[in-house]
């Protein structure tokens, strides 16, 4: 065969490799720096205001007082309306504002609101919250900030929360691959577990 | 180098890229769907709930009679898996398939969700004023009940509609039930269900009762097999002998296993009594004078079972006391029925049982919560006056006839006969098709109610002697369908039709439930002073309501007077097998046909699935020239059914089994159409004592019809065969067995 031949199946080649991987990739999901994508929520919730620092305005609400089931089960959970409401009651300055209305609206109906998933793993990865709060917040004693903030980036700061790193296995896999302390007051590090089955199972 | 310069490396570069970035793009980050999915929160949530995080409600199991106590996994508002209760002495923490299945009983797309009147949808007012008017101007005597076992407050209920209508008429109604036993072991032991204890006992002959598969209460037994056969326990590792025609879930796991000649299980009950006055053990002289005919020679011969064996089984007996007879499904489907299940417990009279292995046991302190327990007698009755035209109203509950009575009953024809027939049902089942309104029924992960078991299960340590037991059954999840109703909602609401002012308090049945129990704190193991709330609560989060029973004594005089066990039939020239109609530990008597668990679980034996079988011995099949996968047609004279031939030694050569439970013309996707329907085809031969219809009292003919199919089966296509390799289990002719040395 011609070396031009050759050439142009080579090239050819590479350009239909590259055509199928753009064609595959075309709806970004992920951006370079791993934004996920902005998702419409029912009710425009302003994470910065509840959970965002004094100076900003917010009031510093711990995560978990609503995300409360991240330390007891595989999943954080979205607080029941009844919990919106139950603090909402008592702050009438901000009743008659649209979203607090939107949110009473639910409530009196005795309606569910329909959250969109901001971070959805695929559903042959199980993931669970309790394992990691145990180990970073109750065990190393970091702040919760912090500890939430490395799988949700820094929530506090956002309205509507969006996803702020790839959930990926190799990401998943690089911080367990790194030595962390086993609590607070050692010097012994451990690291997270290796094994398929852990996630996938 | 080739004429053509493209080679294979330049070709392996191109598809190298390409599928690098293929797989590339394939494991990207496309996996993860943002935004897509919905998160729903609860609008309001117990303190109790966690999700993610599953809670377990106690409840009592509806799939068989046997009434175990589950503890079910509730996750998110969603039943997803019954396991045993522990603290039940029933069955102690365990459970079967058959009970595993239940979940696909109240997920099931068949339900029925509406009441139908004549197919279409009605409302339940509608539905209730069309039974009110039907019920106008009828006689109390010309309105007609037939239902399955029934037990607790929906049975209390039941009686209490039955007399504000002024009708007697309730046919308890079970296509196999252990009804010939019930009645042979009031005469023998003077209780219907003494307590077996299969742990106590050091040799058990069960004489075709399946006891680990599917006779009385499997999950219970099971757990007694399991002590029985420790070897560390005081009385040593038990031995089990299994006499049958057909070998079952039981036979196959007994050290012995004799494949007896169908209907001669008496005669060899009479031969171990006479053999066992031989060998010195003292026998009472009417049962001596009784027994003094059936010498082993004569036995083996009427029995098929070689003499040698009848001897060392004699001896067995005799050198390990105490041991159990007991009389299974397998004995009693015939007309001798009763004198086989009487010759069988006379030897546990003469081996000295009766008190250490079948022992006294209690009942609930409240009759009207006792179960009123079926049979297939009294559905000769009802058919008898449905025939004559007697019954202007007919309800049916939890029983199934049109689809189980033999097709010699006519059954369905004088069905039809009634005037205005009332269905209520879980699924559109052929009972339920034949009537004219049907009424949707709550699954039992739905409703309310009270069970009181009928095999009363021995006392855990702890309890006393007098132990029985109340069980509870709760809803562990919202109804999936808004109309459907419990038995008892359904019945309370016909009684307030009745006699308004009197249940004018109870919105629902949980009220009635609820005020009944309370009423009686003190018999369900409540004091007085208790908060009811209090009570409630807990015996509803227990699920097992322990009660001081009412003692149920053993009369130990044996009386074999009346006792006449016919010399085994001649074979019939027309028709020269016999037909045994297996009762499986999934199938069962076809009620759960439509859960496709267990359709789809290999019968333990067999190993087919999805279809039912002609079980014949090698022997008869190659004198009849079949091969496993022939489909062959089981005539008989009422009958027949086609089905796939498979070739099994378990089995005696004059027998062909064919099991119950498959083929029916509705119930749903699941079941309708699979398999044939072994019922249609029996002989209207009834047990002469007690009236009750005779499984095995058909004889069958075989013929080939040409067809032939691949058995869908687990086991291999050879079916069990070494395909060459050593045998690792060497056979062992049964006249060489010495089972004294064996264990």
């Amino acid at each position: 065969m011609h070396f031009s031949l050759r050439l142009f199946t080579l090239v050819a080649g590479l350009l239909l490799a590259a055509a199928s991987h753009a064609a595959d990739t075309a709806p970004k999901l992920t951006t370079p720096d791993d934004l996920g994508p902005e998702v419409a929520q029912p009710i425009e919730f302003p994470h910065f205001r509840h959970a965002g620092d004094e100076k900003d305005g917010g009031m510093q609400i711990n995560c978990m007082y609503c995300h409360t089931y991240a330390r007891r089960s595989i999943v954080a959970g979205i607080p029941p309306v009844q919990k919106c409401v139950g603090c909402h009651n008592n702050i009438p300055s901000v009743r008659d504002t649209p979203r607090i209305k939107q949110l009473f609206d639910y409530y009196d109906n005795n309606k569910a609101i329909p959250w969109k998933k901001v971070h959805d793993l695929p559903d042959f990865v199980r993931f669970n919250h309790e394992r990691h709060i145990k180990r970073f917040y109750f065990q190393q004693d970091r702040p919760y900030q912090e500890v939430c903030g490395y799988c949700h980036g820094d929530v506090k700061t956002m309205v509507v929360a969006r996803r702020q790193k790839p959930l990926t296995m190799g990401w998943c896999a690089n911080c367990h691959q790194k030595d962390h302390l086993v609590n607070a007051s050692s010097t012994e590090t451990g690291h997270g577990p290796n094994d398929c089955f852990t996630c996938h199972k | 180098m080739n004429e053509n310069d493209f080679n294979r490396r330049d070709f392996l570069k191109v598809v190298g890229a390409g599928g690098a970035a293929a797989a590339l793009s394939g494991c990207g980050y496309t996996s993860i769907e943002d935004g897509k999915e919905t998160i729903t929160s609860y609008v309001t949530l117990p303190s109790y709930v966690i999700p993610g995080i599953a809670n377990y409600f106690n409840s009592t199991c509806a799939q068989c009679e046997a009434a175990c106590n589950t503890m079910v996994r509730v996750r998110e508002g969603r039943a997803l898996k019954a396991e045993g209760n522990a603290n039940s002495p029933i069955n102690h923490g365990k459970m079967c398939g058959l009970g595993q299945a239940g979940i696909q009983a109240h997920y099931n797309p068949d339900r029925v969700r509406t009441p139908l009147l004549k197919g279409p949808a009605v409302t339940w007012d509608d539905a209730l004023k069309e039974i009110g008017t039907r019920l106008n101007g009828v006689k109390g005597d010309e309105v007609a009940f037939v239902t399955g076992t029934m037990s607790g407050h929906a049975q209390e209920l039941l009686g209490k509609y039955m007399d504000a209508l002024g009708t007697k008429n309730h046919a308890s109604y079970e296509a196999v039930s252990p009804a010939v036993l019930r009645a042979s072991n009031k005469k023998a032991y003077g209780v219907s269900m003494p307590r077996y204890r299969i742990d106590k006992a050091r040799v058990v002959v069960s004489f075709g009762a399946d006891f680990l598969g599917a006779w009385v209460s499997p999950v219970y037994f099971s757990q007694q097999y399991a002590k029985f056969r420790k070897g560390n326990r005081p009385e040593g590792r038990g031995v089990l002998v299994q006499v049958e025609p057909k070998m079952t879930l039981t036979g196959a796991n007994a050290d012995r296993w004799l494949g007896i000649r169908p209907g001669t299980e008496g005669i060899l009950a009479m031969g171990l009594i006479n053999a066992l006055g031989s060998a010195g053990v003292k026998v009472p002289a009417d049962i001596a004078a009784a027994a003094k005919d059936y010498t082993p020679e004569r036995v083996g011969t009427d029995t098929g079972v070689p003499f040698d064996q009848i001897n060392k089984l004699a001896a067995l007996l005799k050198e390990r006391t105490p041991s159990l007879m007991l009389a299974g499904t397998a004995a009693e489907g015939y007309a001798h029925g009763s004198q086989n299940a009487m010759a069988i417990a006379m030897l546990n009279h003469v081996l000295g049982n009766v008190g250490k292995t079948v022992e006294a046991t209690s009942a609930v302190p409240l009759p009207q919560l006792a179960p009123v327990v079926g049979n297939r007698a009294s559905l000769a009755a009802l058919n008898n006056d449905l025939g004559s035209g007697k019954y202007k109203v007919v309800f049916s509950y939890g029983a199934n006839p049109v689809y189980s009575a033999p097709a010699a009953m006519k059954f369905k024809d004088n069905y039809n006969k009634a005037g205005f027939k009332v269905a209520i049902a879980q699924y559109l089942d052929e009972t339920a098709l034949a009537a004219d309104l049907v009424l949707p029924l709550d699954s039992a992960m739905e409703e309310w109610a009270t069970v009181v078991p009928e095999y009363m299960p021995a006392p855990d340590s702890g309890y006393a002697e007098d132990y029985a037991q109340v069980s509870f059954r709760q809803p562990v999840m919202k109804r999936l369908y808004p109309d459907t109703r419990s038995i008892g909602d359904i019945l309370l609401a016909l009684l307030k039709q009745r006699k308004p002012d009197a249940y004018k308090n109870f919105d629902d049945f949980y009220a009635y439930l609820n005020g009944a129990v309370l009423e009686k704190k003190v018999a369900f193991g409540g004091a007085a002073k208790d908060d009811n709330e209090v009570f409630w609560n807990d015996i509803v989060g227990k699920g097992i309501v322990p009660v001081k029973g009412v003692p149920a004594r053993l009369s130990a005089k044996p009386n074999i007077a009346g006792l006449a066990l016919p010399a085994p039939a001649a074979p019939d020239a027309d028709y020269p097998l016999r037909l045994i109609p297996a009762v499986s530990a999934s199938m069962r008597d076809g009620r759960n046909a439509n859960e496709p668990w267990l359709q789809e679980s290999p019968d333990p034996l067999t190993t087919i699935v999805w279809d039912s079988w002609v079980e014949i011995h090698p022997k008869t099949a190659a004198k009849l020239g079949i091969a496993e996968g022939d489909i062959v047609e089981v005539t008989s004279r009422n009958g027949s059914v086609k089905g796939q031939a498979y070739l099994f030694p378990g089995i005696h050569p004059d027998a062909v089994s064919v099991p119950v439970g498959y083929g029916h013309e509705a119930m749903g996707r699941y079941a309708k159409g699979v398999g044939a329907n072994v019922f249609g085809m029996l002989d209207p031969v009834f047990d002469k004592e007690t009236g009750e219809l005779a499984l095995n009292g058909t004889d069958v003919k075989i013929s080939k019809t040409g067809d032939r199919v691949i058995i869908v089966k687990e086991e291999g296509p050879a079916g069990g065969s070494q395909a060459g390799r050593p045998r690792i289990a060497v056979k062992v002719s049964a006249g060489k067995v010495d089972l004294t040395k064996e264990v």
